[in-house]
């Protein structure tokens, strides 16, 4: 059944840019992109229970390596990837370890006191990012063929997705993975386990940076034009949103929330206005009567119907 | 004559002003169960949590097989071969009874990359499914810790520290709170573990009957200074001990 549905999943996903208009294929990266933030959202907070709001600061430190890569360096796509996560990655080692001093609400603050101030290093460092004009992201080429559309980007994106749902399964199932979830539930007895508390946090950190900034070059290959405004504070809150709307902690909500969540707030574009406004009400209705989650809210609800 | 593993050496606890732990040594041999028993508020539990590097004491020595562990790190204890529970439980709640146990293999399960990878270690999954089936938790292998019942969260910290193949086992009140059923079989489980496993118990508890029954020798703590030790029934017979219980009348009745 599961296997089926996967596999209906697959097909699914490799016809769409065949079928369909190019918005939808655009549409389409841009929920995978947002999968890839989700997941890394997923291992810090959902997995290792680490308050981070910094997302969208490593999100754009991707998109920035990204167009750095492409236009200065001339690297080749792949590379330029794996850059975009590593130099997250270490930013975020080096702001986790400043910040995994503290816990709880202070993290969070922390955190999100990061992702404010590089969201200004973004406005005021003109020659990498444009400033406030903004940033014309190059074509990102792959084997020498020029990726140009969205069409054209949508299987590599698609590529690098599967890859990252791979790689957090793999986590979820190591040996670091099970002491994430330890120095969530209990840091003593973690300690008395001998897991290293703190060093399991920092690998949290970096490694939900490293997502973000993957998923910052996944944008950087179908998007064309990158501004900092859309780096703050609003899209932490719009992949954390998605997360919770999700179910938190568990893995498939993550990208079952990215998707659904990506659909509403795609919709919601006709109405700026009222986007945020939207948005905190869902994740306050979430937070009170499904805190698990949209799909063990669905789940629940159908065993109590059955049963009915 | 049986080798000293544990040495505790004129430790000393200061918290401010107040002296929780006053030149307190204690030696385990190894193979034994030694049990740490006073009145509420004896030092027992800050001696504990010294012994497990939770706390720092103020002056004073910590040994264990030979080696200073006065400053190591309470993360390094599961390295050395020493397993603790927690008194007020401490389980990872969300986590089914495998994981939690697969946790306390933590130190096992490392190595190379590929073998950090593995999701169930073989070699180090026939111990967990051996203390699973030991501790008597088989049929909850895939329940969640937080939905056992009391009994059995008690029996999973001592099923998760036995994961860390420890050669000492610290347990915080490990009978607190169970039933005379429970208490039998935790009875027969440490013994059984002292006897043909040769593994070392230092326990602090106040269910005596546990204590009497189980314990090779038994150090007695009041306002935290040691004021008797020896067999249970030389304990049990110590006038000091039984004033600390009930009382200056009751030790001269």
């Amino acid at each position: 059944m599961r296997i089926l549905g996967l596999l209906a999943a697959m097909a699914g996903l490799i016809v769409l840019p065949l079928i369909s208009s190019g918005y939808v294929v655009y549409l389409a990266n841009l929920l995978l992109t947002f999968t890839v933030l989700c997941l890394g959202m997923h291992i810090v907070i959902g997995e290792a229970g680490q308050f981070s709001l910094a997302q969208a600061a490593f999100y754009g430190i991707g998109i920035y390596t990204s167009g750095l890569a492409n236009t200065a360096f001339g690297w080749p796509l792949p590379l330029s990837v794996l850059a975009s996560g590593l130099v997250a990655a270490l930013v975020g080692l080096c702001i986790g370890t400043l910040a995994l001093r503290m816990r709880d609400i202070y993290l969070a603050l922390a955190t999100f006191a990061f992702g404010e101030a590089m969201q200004w290093v973004f406005l005021s460092w003109t020659p990498v990012t444009g400033g406030p004009n903004g940033l014309r992201i190059p074509p990102a080429s792959l084997l020498g063929f020029e990726i140009v559309n969205d069409r054209q980007a949508y299987p590599v994106v698609l590529a690098i997705t599967i890859l990252m749902i791979w790689a957090t399964v793999v986590i979820a199932r190591s040996r670091l993975g099970r002491a994430f979830r330890a120095v969530r539930e209990s840091e003593v007895a973690a300690l008395a386990m001998g897991v290293s508390v703190q060093t399991t946090k920092l690998a949290a950190f970096a490694l939900s940076a490293f997502f973000a900034g993957v998923a910052g070059a996944m944008f950087a290959i179908y998007s064309t034009y990158i501004h900092p405004d859309s780096l703050g504070f609003q899209t932490t809150i719009l992949v954390l949103t998605m997360v919770v709307v999700g179910g938190l902690g568990s893995f498939s909500g993550a990208i079952g929330g990215a998707i659904v969540f990506g659909l509403i707030s795609e919709l919601l574009r006709q109405a700026p206005s009222y986007q945020e406004i939207i948005y905190g009400l869902i994740l306050i209705v979430f937070m009170m009567f499904a805190p698990r989650g949209l799909f063990a809210f669905i789940g629940d609800n159908l065993k109590r119907f059955a049963r009915a | 004559m049986r080798k000293e593993l544990l040495k505790v050496e004129n430790v000393t606890v200061r918290f401010g002003g107040l002296v929780a732990v006053n030149d307190f040594s204690l030696n385990v041999a190894q193979g034994t169960i030694h049990a740490l028993i006073g009145p509420n508020g004896a030092g027992k539990s800050t001696t504990f949590n010294c012994i497990s590097r939770f706390y720092q004491p103020t002056s004073g020595r910590i040994v264990f097989d030979d080696t200073d562990i006065t400053h190591a790190p309470a993360s390094e204890m599961a390295r050395y071969g020493i397993a603790r529970s927690f008194q007020n439980l401490e389980l990872f709640n969300e986590l089914t009874v495998l994981e939690n146990v697969m946790i306390g293999a933590h130190v096992h399960c490392g190595g190379s990359l590929p073998d950090r990878l593995q999701a169930k270690p073989p070699a180090v999954m026939r111990h967990i499914e051996e203390v699973i089936e030991r501790t008597g938790l088989g049929p909850y292998r895939e329940h969640k810790a937080r939905n056992l019942d009391f009994g059995h969260q008690k029996l999973l910290e001592l099923a998760r520290a036995l994961a860390i193949r420890p050669r000492l086992l610290l347990l915080d009140e490990p009978a607190a709170g169970l039933r005379n059923r429970e208490i039998a079989s935790l009875d027969r489980l440490l013994t059984d573990l002292v006897r043909t496993d040769g593994l070392t118990v230092l326990i602090v508890e106040h269910v005596m009957q546990l204590v009497m029954s189980i314990s090779d020798r038994v150090t007695v703590l009041n306002f935290g200074t040691k004021i008797a030790e020896g067999t249970p029934q030389e304990v049990r017979n110590d006038p000091a001990v039984i004033e600390a219980y009930l009382g200056k009348e009751a030790a001269h009745a």
